[in-house]
């Protein structure tokens, strides 16, 4: 038996590499960029201005509604992954485990999760000559038009991701005993009924999962939108999320003046959002999901 | 949980990945023997073997003892990179400067040596030399390139059709009907949905004829004319009027795609700047280009001229010397017939007469015979603040072409918001 103070020691060695790779590498920028943002280097020297740059970012009248309209965005960005990836994702998944394709079961897996491989320029650019409006299968401009724009991107996005929530939910759904569900069969359920009543309850769990890191990804989201539109995504900013406001006010542009003060305000404030949403997730909703022993 | 915010740490850490990029390659000031290299930092890596196998070595063979580090950064990186480097004291020791207002942010915070003793900097004139001044009116950058902007047209479809160039608006609008009724083939390869480009390509390539080229820009900077006034609501409405004239949904058309609707020989006419007059002419098209109508006949021909390229001096490199002997050789007529040479439809900023061995390339700067020379309208002091007309011009003219805005609500727009931030300099 080893004593606990050893016991420690040796936990304590066993986990220090990870620790100094995280902390050195994840940790220290993170907090390196939150105290960037109490700074204005404007003119060469920097200085301390507390919560300046944060009053302007929500106070100008014009950077604070090119802020807004971003946010509105990543919302709306994100709304369109949860209620079209995440239950077409969950389909596909119950579609995989039934019987009657499970010899083909691999090929399909594969082939749907496919895009999810590919390099979003590449989704983006082929996306963008099949609704091309000149030689593509669309004769609408999907793209030109404020009100479509956002949607069709992110479908795109939809299309290339759906294979992740199908394999998260795939394996949760597999991991299901046979035992169970051969009991609701003698019950009498149907296959909907054990689908809704036995097989959904037990991945609500992962279910929740997938939604909150979907959460997290779209409002961390960039290169879809950078790959199609560049840094000022039009038709009038009407495509820009937070990460492309970010991207263009952190590295300015060829006729803009890098504001890495503001850039980094805006990215605390992407975080805080993000550790706000997600530690409310799991207090409120993810604790009171019932996890059943299988 | 963590882990996840791993892509928000990530680009914090790209930043810091800038700085470090900069102690590798920056730091490296001591002399090895006799020695001295400098570093160029840049944004045209596209120019990278251009530059390392004829103009460096054209350097070094007539300066032995210098040699030159070509460090180039991507364009959309470049000002965080230059920046974050320069004020960790790791720059390299010449540093490509943008035009006008960014430039001006830099010469005031610091970065560069005013370069009025140059030799070399007489040889061009103060035109040439206005995107790189200070607020002292001293010279900070020597100019390397500017790049014009027309519109390029096929010259098959134009003798098919039986066209004439047109020189004033009203031809012009004859010209695109023309190709119109016989509907063969669409008159005008332009999409919208780059913003950037119905700026620099379409309106300040048309515009400058309504505004009176220098006289507007100015008109604009010290206050006595408005975006709102005649000549500036004509200009826009120039540029909506074209909307008949482009494909179906250009709304959703890119800049790569009206280049291909131009090369593959579907298109008539395409506005664009002087920089693509290789990718114009890569599919064996017979090309030509002319220079914006101008809005009555006999009027003054304006034509833009973008100072594109200049270079300048790192106030904290350790060679200084050695970077000036540079300096002084791109100002040089060695070093601009060379470059306009290998890079066709860039143009020289010299007073000296440089040839273009491109056909096309010397058609684009005869346009220069008779025209007065403007620069882009926005860039100049008028996006020095929060919005800049520049990124909102880009906006508001998607809104005219997209939205169907009308020229009047446009310049009122863009007025009122400059109006925001922007003091007169009269």
């Amino acid at each position: 038996m080893i004593r606990t103070g050893t016991r420690y020691r040796l936990l304590a060695i066993f986990v220090l590499p990870a620790l100094l790779v995280y902390a050195g590498f994840s940790v220290y920028p993170l907090l390196s960029s939150v105290a960037l943002s109490f700074f204005d280097s404007d003119n060469g020297a920097s200085t301390f201005t507390g919560f300046g740059n944060y009053v302007y970012l929500f106070t100008d009248p014009y950077v604070s509604e090119r802020f807004w309209n971003a946010l509105r965005n990543s919302v709306e960005f994100f709304a369109i992954h949860l209620v079209v990836e995440l239950p077409i994702g969950l389909l596909m998944a119950a579609l995989l485990t039934s019987n009657s394709i499970r010899k083909s079961r691999g090929v399909y897996r594969t082939l749907l999760f496919i895009p999810a491989t590919l390099s979003v320029v590449i989704v983006g650019f082929l996306w963008r000559l099949i609704i091309n409006p000149l030689w593509g299968l669309v004769g609408f401009p999907l793209l030109g038009d404020a009100t479509t724009a956002l949607p069709t991107i992110s479908l795109m996005s939809v299309w290339q991701y759906i294979g992740i929530p199908m394999i998260f939910l795939f394996t949760a759904l597999i991991a299901i005993p046979d035992d169970i569900l051969e009991a609701s069969r003698i019950d009498g359920a149907r296959a909907w009924a054990t689908f809704w009543q036995i097989k959904f309850p037990l991945i609500l769990p992962q279910f929740g999962l997938i939604a909150i890191l979907t959460y997290i990804w779209t409002f961390n989201g960039f290169d879809i939108v950078y790959a199609l539109n560049g840094s000022a995504p039009g038709p009038n900013y009407s495509t820009d999320i937070l990460g492309t406001m970010f991207y263009r006010t952190f590295f300015g542009s060829s006729g803009q003046v890098a504001d890495t003060d503001l850039g980094a305000t805006i990215a605390s404030v992407v975080f805080f959002i993000i550790l706000v949403t997600t530690a409310a997730y799991f207090v409120v909703l993810q604790r009171r999901l019932k996890t059943y022993e299988l | 949980m963590r882990s996840k915010l791993a892509p928000l740490a990530a680009l914090t850490v790209a930043a810091l990945g800038l700085t470090l990029a900069g102690c590798s390659t920056g730091g490296d000031a001591g002399d090895s023997g006799d020695v001295t290299t400098i570093t160029f930092g840049n944004w045209r890596v596209e120019d990278q073997a251009l530059w390392e196998e004829n103009v460096i070595p054209a350097f070094e063979a007539a300066h032995p003892d210098i040699k030159v580090t070509y460090q180039p950064t991507g364009t959309d990186d470049y000002n965080a990179a230059i920046q974050s480097q320069i004020e960790s004291g790791t720059g390299p020791d010449v540093i490509m400067c943008r035009p006008f207002d960014v430039n001006r942010a830099w010469i005031d915070d610091g970065y560069f040596d005013d370069l009025t003793s140059l030799e070399g900097i007489d040889g061009f004139t103060d035109t040439a030399l206005a995107a790189w001044q200070g607020n002292d009116g001293n010279p900070y950058c020597v100019p390397i390139a500017s790049v014009l902007a027309g519109f390029y047209y096929n010259k098959a479809i134009f003798k098919e059709l039986g066209l004439e160039i047109p020189t004033t608006m009203a031809e012009f609008t004859d010209v695109l009907q023309a190709i119109k009724d016989d509907g063969k083939y669409t008159p005008l390869a332009l999409g919208s949905a780059d913003g950037w480009q119905l700026s620099y390509n379409v309106l300040d390539s048309i515009g400058p004829n309504y505004w009176q080229g220098e006289d507007g820009r100015l008109g604009l900077i010290d206050g006595t004319k408005k975006l709102t006034d005649p000549e500036f609501v004509d200009a826009f409405q120039a540029v909506s009027d074209l909307k008949s004239f482009m494909p179906d949904g250009y709304q959703a058309l890119t800049y790569e795609d009206q280049m291909q609707l131009f090369t593959l020989g579907k298109a008539a006419i395409m506005p664009d700047g002087s920089w693509d007059v290789t990718a114009a002419t890569a599919s064996g098209l017979d090309v030509g280009v002319f220079a914006p109508p101008v809005v009555k006949d006999g009027d003054q021909r304006y034509l833009q001229e973008m100072p594109d390229q200049g270079v300048g001096l790192n106030a904290d490199s350790k060679n200084k010397d050695a970077a000036k002997t540079l300096l002084s050789w791109l100002a040089s007529s060695d070093f601009q017939s060379i470059y306009v040479d290998k890079v066709p439809g860039f143009f020289s900023m010299g007073s000296e007469p440089v040839t273009y061995t491109n056909a096309l390339a010397q058609e684009f700067a005869d346009l220069k015979t008779d025209a007065l020379l403007t620069p882009r309208l926005q860039l100049d002091r008028l996006s020095a603040g929060t919005p800049p007309l520049d990124d909102n011009t880009w906006a508001v003219l998607q809104t005219v072409f997209n939205d169907g805005v009308s020229a009047t609500d446009a310049t009122s727009k863009l007025q009122t918001d400059l109006d925001s931030w922007y003091t007169p300099a009269g």
